[in-house]
């Protein structure tokens, strides 16, 4: 029991700086003047040059894509303003009954794609976090070796990975063959390729994962872990009750980005399967860019990413709420 | 209600605050006159010459003629595959830089003909040369003709000599029903008797529908025919063979990789005329032992689905006269062959049909000897959009367990609601 008053650590507020007693909101309402306001022209015009750009080539598009998604818009024609019919076409399925199922369907794969490589991945980030946290021999080339396949293109990855599933001369499939195992035609079975397809995603985004926890590992106070141990602790009841509540704010942060980028997978779709056989594989992003580059239909594809917008908003509010945000130790 | 200022939303619809703010966008770009002198700097854009040899052939044998010949035009080479082409040209119209010159399939001349981003040709190219009869069909909409053939490339079966011979067959397949017999028979040790699907299943199954009798559209473009009953069975035929396990669609081979009837791994296999030149390179002995056959696919007729890539012209081209002489030149009985010849293509000029090339290549010959059968895809300017509809629409009922005519009738419904939207 001697442990219990050291091991609730719980996240706290950071700490107001001393001599500031003002309360935040007044603070902020003050307007500077003399160095102050020069101060905070210097830094606004620092500012200008990122901020221009941001809304250039971020904003700009980002309000045309909103403005195409209500109109048809085939690139070679100007655009037409159709109200919600590019929506209604995702949801009628008197009439496209075959977009709609394409739509869930990549709905569901997306949904079924990050599943499998954000929880997952998360867990094997945070494993191998920490085991290459502890005095691992040669931890420098193996923290290299599982970071590799995120610095690599994903198109040369995916054409290594094109050749590991290959049916007939691939390295998968030899392996198997040791053991006396046919192995299936991993790309092209309806079963088998979405499979496939998570476990490069997962491979892929691993080393990220990892990083971020191990940076965040090694900023733990060590203060806790030396009084856990002298309290008695065990090494689980130190992770379960120290490490894991306090690397809450990077979990927090390793979720979110491993979401958006898994509801953003295209490349290793496009090189891998393209979306088949049977629509098994395609997932969102991949519907968007047939949509947009091989269909000439810029507005529906625009109110498609409209859809991905919203969604990601909502998965990434619901998890701030459920995780309290980037809250921490401090 | 079509909106105002059309270029500026045409190009940040892109994304490209540049094109914006000059103002470039969809057909912002006044044309000079064709008829004036060829002079300037243009651009092809091509998603042929592939690899180092095409590289070569183009830059110094084709276009080094077409500098000799036009001395103040100045050409860019925009190299690109089929799979990238529509990204290209898409990007390029948005960003208000649509090369001048456009090579494209088979079946792309009336979307983009009918929304007027592609320039009419004259007339009198269409008699320049001696064309196979049907070739410049595909080059046409609303009775102009807008583009020139380059190559050909044709869809036909071809077949194991020895296996045939082993089995005791005399004769190649001349309906389905024996197709689906002798693919039987010939299946055996984990042997297929025939592969189908080591090309595009769009193209594979357009190519059964014509031999079973069937069209895609009407005339004009503006009807779905293929929902009949001669699509499904074109469909279901697929769906016999892997039940007969004379069929896989798990074992197809990969574009590039040996083929299945190289490897013995099938019997028949559908492929393009351009295997001849790829067994060369990988099998010559097949050759050389005469191993390989080929025939032409028939049911209710015989049919050849005949592809290949057109050379076009922009419509916004700034040096129309340069961009016209170079569609020319492209589809010269020269610069053609060399083509054909770099890709194992068909040339589609009667003048060539007797050339050294097609006479050793017999894929090639066989397909110009058949160029009565030939069918093309396409036929309708919503056509970009069906044709990416067609595998995912159809896959379902080969390796799902979709019924062939539910998965034809969803097809129709797509086709004729992207009709609908033209």
């Amino acid at each position: 029991m001697g442990a219990v008053s050291v091991l609730k650590a719980r996240p706290a507020r950071p700490p107001s700086l001393p001599g500031n007693t003002r309360p935040a909101k007044q603070r902020a309402g003050r307007t500077p003047t003399g160095p102050g306001r020069r101060r905070q022209r210097a830094g606004m015009l620092m500012v200008a040059p990122a901020l221009l750009h941001a809304a250039l080539w971020i904003g700009l598009p980002v309000v045309a894509s909103v403005f195409l998604a209500f109109t048809k818009y085939d690139v070679l024609t100007p655009p037409q303003f159709v109200g919600l019919d590019n929506f209604k076409e995702m949801l009628d399925d008197a009439v496209f009954r075959k977009s709609i199922v394409n739509t869930v369907k990549s709905i569901v794969n997306t949904v079924i794609y990050t599943f499998f490589t954000v929880p997952f991945g998360m867990m094997l980030g945070l494993l191998l976090a920490l085991a290459l946290h502890t005095g691992l021999k040669a931890r420098g080339i193996f923290r290299t070796a599982i970071f590799l396949p995120q610095v690599t293109a994903t198109v040369a990855i995916a054409l290594v990975w094109l050749w590991i599933y290959n049916p007939n001369n691939g390295l998968l499939n030899a392996l198997l063959s040791f053991v006396g195992i046919d192995g299936p035609a991993w790309l092209s079975s309806t079963t088998w390729a979405l499979p496939s397809v998570i476990l490069v995603g997962v491979w892929q985004g691993i080393g990220m994962k990892m990083l971020i926890y191990l940076a965040a590992l090694q900023s733990l106070p060590r203060e806790l872990y030396e009084a856990a141990s002298v309290d008695g602790a065990s090494k689980a009841r130190q992770f379960f009750s120290i490490t894991l509540p306090l690397l809450k704010p990077a979990t927090f942060f390793v979720l979110i980005t491993s979401m958006i980028t898994a509801f953003q997978a295209f490349d290793q779709i496009y090189i891998l399967t393209e979306g088949g056989p049977a629509n098994s594989t395609t997932m969102m992003t991949y519907e968007i860019y047939k949509s947009a580059f091989r269909e000439f239909r810029v507005g529906y594809a625009s109110a498609q990413s409209l859809v991905l917008f919203v969604l990601l908003m909502g998965f990434t509010l619901v998890n701030r709420r459920i995780m309290g945000g980037t809250r921490g130790h401090n | 209600m079509e909106l105002k200022r059309r270029s500026l939303l045409a190009a940040i619809g892109a994304g490209t605050a540049a094109a914006a703010l000059s103002g470039c966008g969809t057909g912002s770009t006044a044309a000079g006159s064709a008829d004036g002198p060829a002079e300037g700097e243009i651009t092809l854009l091509t998603p042929i010459y592939e690899n180092a040899n095409g590289k070569t052939l183009l830059e110094k044998e084709i276009l080094g003629g077409f500098r000799k010949k036009y001395p103040d035009v100045k050409v860019n080479v925009d190299y690109t595959t089929y799979a990238h082409l529509n990204e290209k040209i898409t990007t390029g119209m948005a960003g208000g830089l649509l090369p001048d010159v456009l090579m494209m399939g088979v079946g792309w001349i009336p979307p983009f003909a009918a929304k007027k981003a592609i320039a009419p040709l004259p007339e009198k190219f269409a008699t320049a040369h001696d064309y196979e009869k049907r070739v410049l069909e595909p080059s046409r909409y609303d009775g102009k003709l807008y583009a020139l053939p380059v190559v050909l490339d044709t869809r036909i079966v071809v077949y194991r000599k020895d296996h045939f011979a082993e089995a005791g067959i005399k004769k190649t397949p001349a309906n389905w029903a024996e197709l689906r017999a002798v693919a039987k028979q010939l299946t055996k040790d984990g042997r297929i008797g025939f592969d189908p699907f080591s090309i595009d299943l769009r193209q594979c199954w357009e190519t059964f529908l014509f031999a079973n009798g069937g069209q895609l559209f009407s005339a004009d473009g503006k009807k779905v025919l293929f929902t009949d009953s001669r699509g499904v069975e074109a469909l279901e035929f697929f769906k016999d063979l892997i039940k007969d396990g004379s069929a896989n669609y798990a074992k197809k081979t990969d574009p590039g990789a040996p083929t299945n009837v190289q490897t013995g791994r099938a019997s028949m296999m559908m492929t393009t005329s351009a295997l001849w030149e790829q067994v060369r390179e990988q099998n010559p002995e097949l050759l050389k032992d005469d191993t390989l056959g080929a025939f032409v696919l028939a049911n209710r007729k015989p049919a050849m689905l005949q592809g290949g890539t057109l050379v076009t012209q922009s419509a916004s081209s700034k040096h129309p006269a340069a961009a016209r002489a170079l569609v020319e030149y492209l589809a010269t009985p020269e610069s053609i062959l060399g083509a054909a010849k770099q890709r194992g293509s068909v040339p589609g000029l009667k003048d060539l049909s007797d050339s050294s090339y097609v006479k050793e290549n017999k894929f090639v010959d066989l397909s110009l000897q058949n160029m009565g059968a030939a069918c093309s895809e396409g036929g309708t300017a919503a056509w970009m959009e069906i044709r990416e509809k067609i595998k995912p629409t159809l896959e379902p009922a080969i390796v799902g367990g979709q019924s062939a005519k539910d998965a034809i009738a969803e097809l129709g419904r797509l086709a004729e609601a992207a009709i609908g939207r033209m």
